[in-house]
């Protein structure tokens, strides 16, 4: 295919590039929550045993 | 802004907006629709790569960068429809966004980037008796090398009688959306 004569030389640099981008995985909606250790109550202090 | 251009006389400029133009490419897949790809219209040249930039190579390229002046190397766009009548076996036609270094001609552009933005099928035959009137193709013909032609009614017909028998034929508008959904593009729907 004979496209004519060169007139000029263009150098584009485009700002963002015209191809699509690969589908990237959905963002969850809820952020994902470390379910947080259950707390046992602190032990009582053994009570002073008299002598 | 004009800046000196390292090739001979010509006038070299900056953009930043890709340039669309116009183009055609052959197709290729499997015989059951799948593995869609475009490609260059002349030869066997690699095809365009889904979702992937496509990047001008030269046989010459130890000589000299894609495309070059002094070359015909590069990825071509025309800036209008009648030239691309006369390119061979056209398969797909559309609008193709190019950048990186361009060079500009009388009737198109050679680039060293490319990506298909809206596309379509054509029926080549159709195509290159009336142009841009009524190429829509009917069904698509699997030949041998996973070569795909789409083609309408008449011009199936046509060909079978001067023995261009399809292998199998494909629906012209399941093949069309497959192809658009493999390059994430647009279909071409004024043209």
């Amino acid at each position: 295919m004979d496209i004519g004569r060169p007139q000029r030389i263009i150098e584009i640099e485009p700002v963002s590039l015209p191809v699509p981008a690969p589908d990237l995985p959905e963002p969850m909606t809820d952020p994902i929550v470390e379910p947080m250790p259950e707390t046992s109550p602190e032990p009582a202090p053994a009570e002073p045993v008299d002598p | 802004m004009n800046i000196l251009s390292t090739a001979g006389s010509l006038e070299a400029t900056k953009a930043v907006e890709p340039i669309v133009a116009w183009r055609t490419w052959a197709l290729s897949g499997h015989r059951d629709g799948s593995n869609l790809l475009l490609r260059p219209v002349a030869g066997r040249s690699r095809p365009w790569r889904p979702m992937q930039v496509t990047e001008a190579g030269c046989k010459h390229t130890r000589l000299h960068a894609s495309p070059s002046v002094d070359c015909t190397c590069g990825l071509h766009g025309t800036h209008g429809l009648d030239l691309l009548r006369r390119t061979r076996c056209p398969a797909v036609l559309g609008r193709v966004a190019l950048w990186g270094r361009v060079i500009e001609h009388d009737l198109g552009y050679r680039a060293q980037f490319a990506y298909p933005q809206l596309i379509t099928l054509i029926c080549q035959f159709c195509f290159w008796q009336w142009g841009t009137h009524g190429a829509t193709p009917d069904v698509v013909g699997w030949f041998p090398r996973d070569e795909l032609v789409p083609l309408c009614w008449a011009h199936l017909e046509q060909a079978q009688r001067y023995g261009m028998e399809p292998r199998r034929l494909l629906p012209a508008g399941e093949i069309d959306l497959r192809v658009r959904e493999t390059y994430a593009v647009d279909p071409l729907v004024r043209w």
